[in-house]
Formats: C-alpha cells, structure tokens, sequence
C-alpha cells in the first residue's frame, strides 16, 4: 500500500485504519479534513460545500486542486480495477498481508480477482 | 473549449486543464469500436445514473435511454458508472459475450474518463463540463497484438509489462489507455519517475496525503486492487 511506503519513506508512523474511518487523519498532516472532502464528493452527501470549504481554508489553493484531482481520478481508476477484473500486482498482495484480513478489505468483491477472497462479514 | 480556467474557483495548473480538455475531447471522437455519437452516448449514460449514486439502482429514474446503444451497452455504462461495487466476473463474462471483449474495455474506458472528470468537478465545486459533441466517423476496429490472459476479466498487454497491472487493464484499446492515463498523469501519478519516488517535492501535497486521499476513495469503492 502506498500510503504506507510513502509514509515510511517521510518518517512518518500512519495509522492505515484511516483508509475505512470515517473522518479519520491516520496521523497524516491535515488527514481528517482529507478524508471528510474525499468522503462527501464519493458519496455526494449534503455537507459537500461545507467538506470542500473547509478543506480550501485548511489546505490553500494550491493543495485543494490536488487533492481535488486526487479524488477525481481515484474515482476513475477504481472502475478501471473493478470493471476489468485485473488481479492486484503480486508485490502489493505480499506487502499488504498483514492488514488486508484486519480492515476488511479481502472481504470485497474485488478479492476475488487476486485468488484472496474472504466470505463477507 | 472545455474545463476553461475562469470555470475554477481557484487556479488548475496548465498540465492538469490541458490533460483533461484532450481527453473530454476524445470522447466525442471515433474510437475503435464504437462511433463518436455512441462513445458520447456511453458518457451521458454513465454520468445519469452516477448522478443518482445514493439511490439503489431500482429507484433511479432512468426513463428512455435516447440510444440505439445495444442494451448490454446501457446496462454496463449504468452499472460501472454507478455501481462499481457490483462487478462481478459472471456480469463482466455475460456482457462481454455480447459487445465483445474490446468493445467492452472501451466502453469502460469512456466511462471511467467521463467519471473522473465529473468527480474533479464536483469536487472543485463547479458544474460537470457539458459533454462533447460527436465527430462523425467510424470505428478503427484495430485489435493490438501481443494480448494475453493473467487471470483479468479481459485480455490484456502480456510483453514486456514491467507497471502496475492497473496500467495496462484497459490495454486491449490502447486509445483509450491513452485518454485516461494521460489524466492519470496529470491528476496523480505524473512521470513515471515520480510516481516511483515515495517522497514527493514535485506535488504541492505530501505523498502520504495523496495516498491517503487515494486510500480512502478505493476503500469507499471498496475497490480491493
């Protein structure tokens, strides 16, 4: 997972939970005003002005159109995995064992397509 | 011109607005296997019904879908526009029986153009760009060589493949590997160099908060890959 790597790589300890918290920072710089704009834009909920506001003023121009584009083109690629079936590259299954099984996440659809699938909770 | 600068509420770097004008445009274009009008059709399609993403699929309103698209076709735009969470490979294998395996990954790729783009815009909090008009003209209908099965729901690049596998997922239509990827590049991940360094200076943002930004919109998709 790159949040870790990329997290390991700037010295930094990141709580991987934030990735299915809702709000949560992960113990990445201005993390919960990241994950609270990301989550009202995927699920286009009623505070969207408010989540977008507040992550202008906290963020600057600049860093809002990135993270912006970020969500944008997630949103895209998701559907590029999820629409294709394309398994997940070997590396990343090896060094994502440890915490796929805890957050849940070889317990969605898409676990099938790397041969990890979990029965659903 | 699409995505104009005095659209943003703030200023988009060049780059970014440049990436996103050529690939809107695209898709108003002849691809390989579906007209321009279709492929244009297939974005409007995936847009409505993502649009009404917090309603379950059987209380959307739909009416007349406007298309001669085949019904496979409207269903599948609908379905990875929307629903990306309900793609299974028993789906993927009865659509792809009947559009074909290429004219299906193209239909995906127009999709998840068409997507990521309205995404940006409602996150910049401005209206979705109004969809291209149709080039008239027909389909290449070119198939690449050198396509393979690793295990996907459709052939993909098998040759000398050293990325990501995401990357070459839509690889059966290199055209639209390139519509997407070049929005990937300006959106995201940007050279390739960059993307495999782990810190990042050449980004206004830290890396760990594009990851984490990246994180948590697959984890909401429950996008396992």
């Amino acid at each position: 997972m790159l949040l870790r790597a990329s997290s390991q790589a700037a010295g930094e300890e990141v709580d991987l939970s934030a990735a299915v918290e809702d709000a949560a920072d992960g113990g990445v710089e201005d993390g919960a005003v990241l994950t609270a704009f990301a989550e009202a834009v995927v699920r286009a909920t009623d505070d969207l002005d408010k989540a977008r506001a507040r992550a202008l003023e906290t963020l600057g121009p600049a860093k809002f159109v990135e993270a912006a584009a970020t969500v944008g083109i997630f949103n895209g690629l998701v559907r590029v995995a999820d629409s294709t079936g394309i398994p997940s590259d070997a590396m990343m299954l090896e060094r994502t064992a440890d915490v796929r099984g805890e957050l849940g996440f070889n317990r969605w659809a898409g676990a099938k397509s790397s041969g990890v699938a979990e029965a659903p909770a | 011109m699409s995505f104009e600068d005095n659209r943003f509420p703030v200023p988009v770097r060049e780059d970014m607005t440049t990436a996103l004008r050529k690939s809107w445009a695209d898709i108003g274009r002849p691809g390989t296997w579906w007209t321009g009008p279709e492929r244009v059709a297939i974005a409007a399609l995936a847009r409505a019904e993502r649009i009404q993403r917090k309603e379950p699929p059987w209380n959307r309103d739909r009416g007349e879908p406007g298309t001669p698209l085949p019904e496979k076709a409207i269903e599948a735009a609908r379905k990875i526009g929307a629903d990306p969470t309900h793609l299974d490979r028993d789906w993927a294998e009865a659509t792809i029986a009947e559009l074909g395996d290429a004219p299906y990954v193209e239909l995906a790729s127009v999709v998840v153009t068409t997507v990521a783009a309205d995404a940006f815009c409602e996150a910049m909090g401005i209206e979705h760009e109004t969809l291209p008009e149709p080039e008239v003209g027909e389909p290449t209908r070119e198939r690449p060589d050198n396509m393979g099965d690793i295990g996907a729901w459709v052939p993909v690049q098998v040759i000398d493949w050293q990325r990501a596998n995401v990357a070459r997922a839509l690889s059966l239509v290199p055209e639209g590997v390139r519509t997407f990827f070049r929005m990937v590049a300006a959106m995201y991940s940007g050279t390739a160099s960059d993307f495999n360094e782990m810190v990042w200076d050449h980004r206004p943002m830290a890396r760990p908060q594009v990851e984490l930004l990246a994180a948590r919109v697959s984890a909401l998709n429950q996008c396992f890959y």
